[in-house]
């Protein structure tokens, strides 16, 4: 079992989105970066979406209250065991008394970095997921994000493979693969136009949505009655800034969405933070769903390779 | 009848579908809508069609999730036509409506003077007048259990707060433009307090956790 000894700026449980409560207003929630979260899992032998820790541009110091195996996944926070370096892409064993450090994400890996624990973290599940949902104030640890003194209790007694994970990601800085949304043919110009330019993440940012500057849509009509929103959805607000939706995201929007960020992109897309350029390349659908079911393949295979490794 | 010849179908990314049956907040929309959305529902609970992910509606449309590796865009387009063919379920905003006893003005509603004022209104005919309608539940979104009810009395009309609050009371009653809502929750929100309940809206460990469904009817009622 872990302490929190300090929280970092946005740490919270999340595994798999809730996607049978979304008509009742529940964001989907669950990991931003899911891929990122099923390699630190599949590094100690879990189910891919066992529930672990989010952590947001500066990670989690914990303190072990009895010995304890963990992984990390994600961006690259330096963590040190009591000063030591952590070695990336293999579990660590955290012995009674010692403290993991893990600091802020070294720009370019990305913000979000996982914390897996044996078994995963033993949360129960709420509404189908032991994600968090902070706007609903359940999931997760209490429904809220974590603070210093929280308590971080592994579902299993020890990891069923220690994994090894060699290989850097390399993808993290290429283009969003983007389909027409839809109301793209409502909006001239607005594909378009989000193609052409580099884009760079706002500071305003959250689990909801990161806002785009740098660049500009033409706007349209402005603002349509309210439909169903998605994760990956581009929205297009009447400033002509656009907004890209995350995993907690509201279920319904006013905004028209003049593109969506491919399925098999959303794991690189929540690991955009503030000051990050982003450029948006055009995809076909059929290709879309290819890529989709490669990813999920991918992710399939991931226990498999992290074992080879082993 | 839900006609099905009226329903625009557009792919949302890949892996989902778009169906507008409009573009207006309407009863008679929505009431076709949420009768779409039961259908689906009733299909997935009976088994079939496991390709298809649980939808999300709004006022008129709704989205549909499908497995793009299992079922082809075109099928789910073609099966969903075919089910908006088959007879609604009745329209749910007929049956009685639910009563939502209100504490109004004071500090339970701290925008009800203003609100009079703005109006032209005084505060008891602004209470009266909230209270005069039955509302229709037209969707559920912004926060979990937050009931979109319309439509208020035209007297009330109103534009959102300039300024939204960082932080409302749970149970807080609101309105805005031709709609009014109870907040589920305390969260940010830029409508005008006129009053509170003690009525839990949402309850994530309830079955089911939001108390109000979408096509039901709902009126307010001072405490």
């Amino acid at each position: 079992m872990l302490e929190v000894i300090e929280a970092g700026l946005l740490s919270t449980v999340q595994a798999g989105s809730r996607r049978e409560a979304l008509a009742y207003g529940v964001p989907p929630g669950g990991a931003c970066d899911g891929w990122s979260l099923a390699l630190a899992n599949a590094l100690l032998g879990n189910a891919a979406q066992a529930p672990g820790v989010e952590m947001t541009l500066t990670g989690l110091t914990v303190r072990a209250l009895a010995d304890c195996w963990l992984a990390l996944a994600g961006a690259d926070m330096e963590p040190s065991i009591d000063g030591r370096q952590v070695p990336a892409g293999r579990p660590v064993r955290l012995a009674q008394g010692e403290r993991l450090v893990c600091g802020a994400a070294r720009p370019g890996s990305g913000i979000r970095s996982y914390l897996a624990l044996p078994g995963g973290l033993d949360v129960p599940e709420v509404l189908g997921s032991p994600s968090t949902c902070l706007v609903g104030g359940f999931g997760g640890l209490d429904g809220r994000s974590l603070r210093a003194g929280d308590r971080l209790r592994p579902a299993a007694g020890g990891p069923s493979v220690i994994g090894r994970w060699e290989d850097a990601r390399s993808d993290l800085g290429a283009p969003l693969r983007v389909v027409p949304g839809p109301h793209a043919d409502e909006l001239p110009g607005a594909f378009e136009a989000l193609l052409a330019g580099d884009f760079v993440v706002s500071a305003r940012g959250d689990r909801q949505a990161i806002r785009l500057e740098g660049g500009q849509l033409p706007a349209g009509s402005g603002t349509i009655v309210s439909q169903p929103m998605m994760w990956g959805a581009v929205q297009l607000p009447p400033d002509g800034r656009p907004i890209v939706l995350l995993a907690d995201h509201q279920t319904v929007g006013g905004y028209p969405v003049p593109a969506v960020v491919i399925s098999a992109d959303l794991p690189r897309l929540g690991q955009l933070g503030p000051g990050d350029t982003l450029r948006f390349i055009p995809i076909g659908l059929a290709q879309a769903r290819a890529e989709l079911a490669a990813h999920r393949r991918a992710l399939g295979r991931l226990p498999e390779l992290v074992a080879v490794g082993a | 009848m839900i006609d099905g010849g009226q329903l625009t179908v557009r792919p949302f990314g890949e892996a989902a579908l778009l169906v507008e049956l409009g573009r207006h907040v309407d009863p008679a929309l929505n009431a076709r809508t949420v009768a779409l959305m039961r259908v689906i529902a009733q299909a997935r609970a009976n088994g079939q069609a496991d390709w298809l992910g649980a939808p999300v509606h709004a006022y008129a449309s709704l989205l549909l999730p499908f497995d793009p590796r299992r079922v082809e865009a075109r099928d789910v387009e073609e099966w969903l036509r075919a089910r908006a063919d088959h007879p609604a379920y009745p329209d749910l905003g007929s049956a009685a409506p639910l009563e939502i006893p209100v504490r109004y003005g004071g500090e339970n509603g701290p925008d009800l003077e203003e609100v009079a004022g703005l109006t032209g209104l005084t505060p008891e005919e602004v209470v009266r007048l909230h209270g005069s309608v039955d509302y229709r539940v037209y969707m559920l979104g912004f926060a979990p259990g937050f009931a979109y009810l319309g439509e208020l009395p035209e007297q009330l009309e109103l534009p959102r707060r300039d300024t939204p609050r960082p932080r409302v009371p749970a149970g807080s009653v609101a309105i805005a433009v031709r709609q009014t809502a109870v907040y589920p929750l305390a969260t940010p929100g830029g409508w005008h307090i006129i009053g509170r309940t003690d009525l839990s809206l949402w309850e994530p460990q309830r079955e089911p956790p939001a108390l109000i469904e979408p096509g039901w009817s709902v009126r307010f009622r001072a405490a």
